[in-house]
């Protein structure tokens, strides 16, 4: 059950978890978690753990209705996102193997990256991706974004820059005109589950623009992914889409670290 | 992925021509001293990282990986749930009570549930769900239906006695809290690689790791209250009993943690004569018989007891023959053998040549299914030292 944050927020400023509005949350990753695969990433975020494994480039399959065609001018890329039963708080099971919430989290997934890698180098093949999610606690799509890069990158998949996933909400409501003057909605970081249900948010993912020439800024971002399914007045759009990809920033320098680390080894 | 899906059941046949097949079986089929691919021993189990309590939001949890990549998460989670009885389940509960005696062990397993007079204590095996997640593989695919409902059956019909320790009425006893409300289990089983071999070892060793890391909230009701926990977790009790080692020095050869224990199903190929452990998927392809046999440790005897043992469908039985040279026209053998042979159709003939291969058609002696077993079950066998094995992973 949701505590009410818009009421103890403005008092304490601190949040359920007591973070302040521009904190993270504690991120933890690895790579090359799983040797049967062509790379693998484990990635935790708060309490969203993420398990992701990629397969390919390789031959696609046979027989498929979008073969051949569509794989001709480059790979094409396959998410499948399985949420563990034991993902949540209540134990669910779904009907038929998949549910709504996986299938949208695959679909974003799968433009996003389709769109991202530099796929025209390996036509008439498949990357596959899957994604397990062990534990959910919000920022599910952000974290996802995250650990696929951290697989991709292990599979040693060309793209122009890390796509890092991160997400912002509003301290409140926020459904009425935000007033200039006296302005005491603040934006907050790295929404968890209880924030998520309560709080409007939205999912940025960003990348680094590809270098083309010295005039050209190193810290230039380009929003590649952006997602939103709560209702917000637009005047406060702004602020949280800047709050999303500052976070963003400082979550493409972990990973940044953790590639990194991982080749020192 | 679609390949996959129209996997026989026991795994995906490696695309092997019937020369390597014939070369693979005539190495395993070797007499006392078979040679197997990678090199182990007929018992030797390929080895394995694993670890407990792994995911916060579950009541137990465990990852297992094998050396060659492939890994299995399980976690348990359980849920309250209030005990739908029928009239004629409540008057045969009521008549349990009273008689005290029990009835066949398969439908109730409560003897001891009953004598004690604490609980009744009939459960039911539903109350034990089991679910299997392989990648490529829809959950009502037959491949994670029939896995699923191989790992259940032994788990739930175990029975083991009572005492300190003891777990009255197995598991389903186990997941009574009083007449009105039981406890719900929900066992999620997530392969997260392509399966490389039939993957029924590696899944029941993280369900059985899993489940003796499994803790259930400690009751603060009493009786036939509306149940009510502790919210402490560290009060916790775990789902399989344990005891204190040092407790049970008098009683020699008890230094385990736990005194009942989870079953562990164990997949077991025949080749000829020789019986092979834990195979490979090529192992797979050429065995004679796949048996998965699952055991438990009985209390009661110190000593390990049969739960089940099922078939498997092996799929040698699909695969190609191959031709003898005295019969093949491309190798131009002498068309005198080829003339005599021609009565004898290679795939239906009853001679063997050696180095042809010829499709297994199912069947295995009577002598070599009781080997198998004797195997398992001997004192200082392949199921003790599993199960060793499996205590000297760290729980909790």
């Amino acid at each position: 059950m949701p505590l009410d944050t818009s009421t103890t927020y403005p008092l304490t400023k601190l949040r359920l978890d007591g973070r302040r509005w521009n904190e993270l949350r504690l991120i933890h990753a690895q790579i090359s978690t799983n040797p049967a695969s062509s790379g693998s990433s484990y990635l935790a975020m708060g309490n969203t753990t993420i398990l992701c494994s990629v397969h390919g480039p390789a031959e696609g399959r046979r027989g498929d209705a979008t073969g051949g065609a569509a794989g001709s001018s480059g790979a094409v890329v396959e998410v499948d996102v399985n949420i563990a039963g034991f993902a949540g708080i209540d134990r669910k099971r779904r009907a038929g193997g998949s549910d709504k919430q996986s299938g949208r989290v695959a679909s974003t997934l799968r433009s996003a990256f389709q769109s991202h890698l530099h796929t025209y180098l390996y036509p008439h093949s498949t990357i596959s991706v899957h994604v397990s999610v062990l534990s959910a606690d919000g920022s599910l799509l952000a974290a996802a974004v995250n650990a696929c890069t951290l697989a991709l990158v292990d599979a040693g998949i060309p793209m122009p820059g890390l796509l890092c996933g991160c997400t912002a909400g509003m301290s409140g409501s926020a459904s009425t005109p935000r007033d200039p003057l006296n302005d005491y909605l603040d934006p907050l970081l790295d929404v968890s589950l209880p924030e998520e249900q309560e709080l409007p948010f939205l999912t940025v993912a960003t990348t680094t623009s590809v270098p083309t020439g010295a005039d050209e800024d190193e810290d230039d971002m380009k929003v590649a992914m952006l997602t939103m399914d709560s209702k917000v007045h637009h005047t406060y759009i702004e602020t949280m889409l800047a709050v999303g990809v500052d976070g963003c920033k400082q979550i493409r320098e972990i990973l940044d670290g953790v590639i990194k680390g991982s080749s020192q080894r | 992925m679609a390949a996959q899906r129209q996997a026989s059941s026991a795994s995906q046949t490696p695309h092997l021509s019937p020369a390597e097949l014939s070369y693979l079986y005539t190495s395993l089929s070797l007499p006392g001293t078979p040679i197997r691919p990678d090199g182990r021993s007929p018992t030797q189990f390929r080895p394995l990282a694993a670890e407990t309590d792994i995911l916060p939001g579950t009541n137990g949890s465990a990852r297992v990986g094998f050396a060659d990549g492939t890994q299995a998460i399980v976690g348990v989670k359980a849920e309250v749930e209030r005990t739908a009885l029928g009239i004629q389940a409540l008057s045969t509960a009521e008549q349990q009570d009273y008689a005290a005696a029990g009835n066949d062990d398969r439908g109730g397993g409560n003897n001891g549930g009953s004598k004690q007079g604490s609980v009744s204590g009939s459960g039911q095996g539903s109350w034990v769900q089991m679910a299997i997640e392989i990648p490529g593989f829809r959950d009502d695919d037959a491949l994670p239906v029939f896995l699923a409902e191989m790992m259940r059956e032994p788990l739930v019909e175990s029975v083991s006695g009572g005492g300190e320790g003891g777990m009255v009425g197995g598991l389903k006893g186990r997941l009574v809290i009083n007449r009105r409300w039981h406890w719900r289990l929900y066992i999620d089983v997530l392969l997260l690689s392509q399966p490389l071999s039939y993957p029924l070892p590696l899944l029941s060793l993280t369900t059985h790791l899993a489940l003796l890391a499994t803790k259930l909230p400690k009751l603060k009701s009493k009786g036939e209250e509306d149940p009510f926990f502790d919210d402490d977790w560290n009060a916790a009790e775990y789902l399989y009993p344990r005891v204190k080692s040092t407790k049970h020095s008098s009683i020699p050869g008890s230094i385990s943690v736990h005194k009942v224990r989870p079953p562990v199903t164990l997949l077991v190929v025949s080749v000829a004569e020789n019986i092979i452990f834990d195979p490979s998927r090529e192992e797979i392809a050429v065995a004679d018989a796949v048996l998965a046999i699952s055991v438990t440790y009985d209390t009661d005897f110190d000593r390990l007891k049969l739960l089940s043992i099922r078939t498997i469908d092996p799929p040698s039985r699909l695969t190609q023959p191959g031709v003898p040279n005295s019969e093949n026209v491309a190798t131009l053998g002498s068309t005198t053998a080829a003339e005599e042979s021609v009565i004898v159709n290679p795939s239906t003939g009853e001679e063997e040549v050696p180095g042809v291969w010829r499709p297994r058609r199912g069947g295995v002696k009577r002598a070599t299914i009781a080997k198998m077993i004797k195997m398992v079950l001997e004192k200082g066998g392949v199921g003790e030292e599993v199960l060793d094995g499996l205590e000297g992973v760290e729980v909790g």
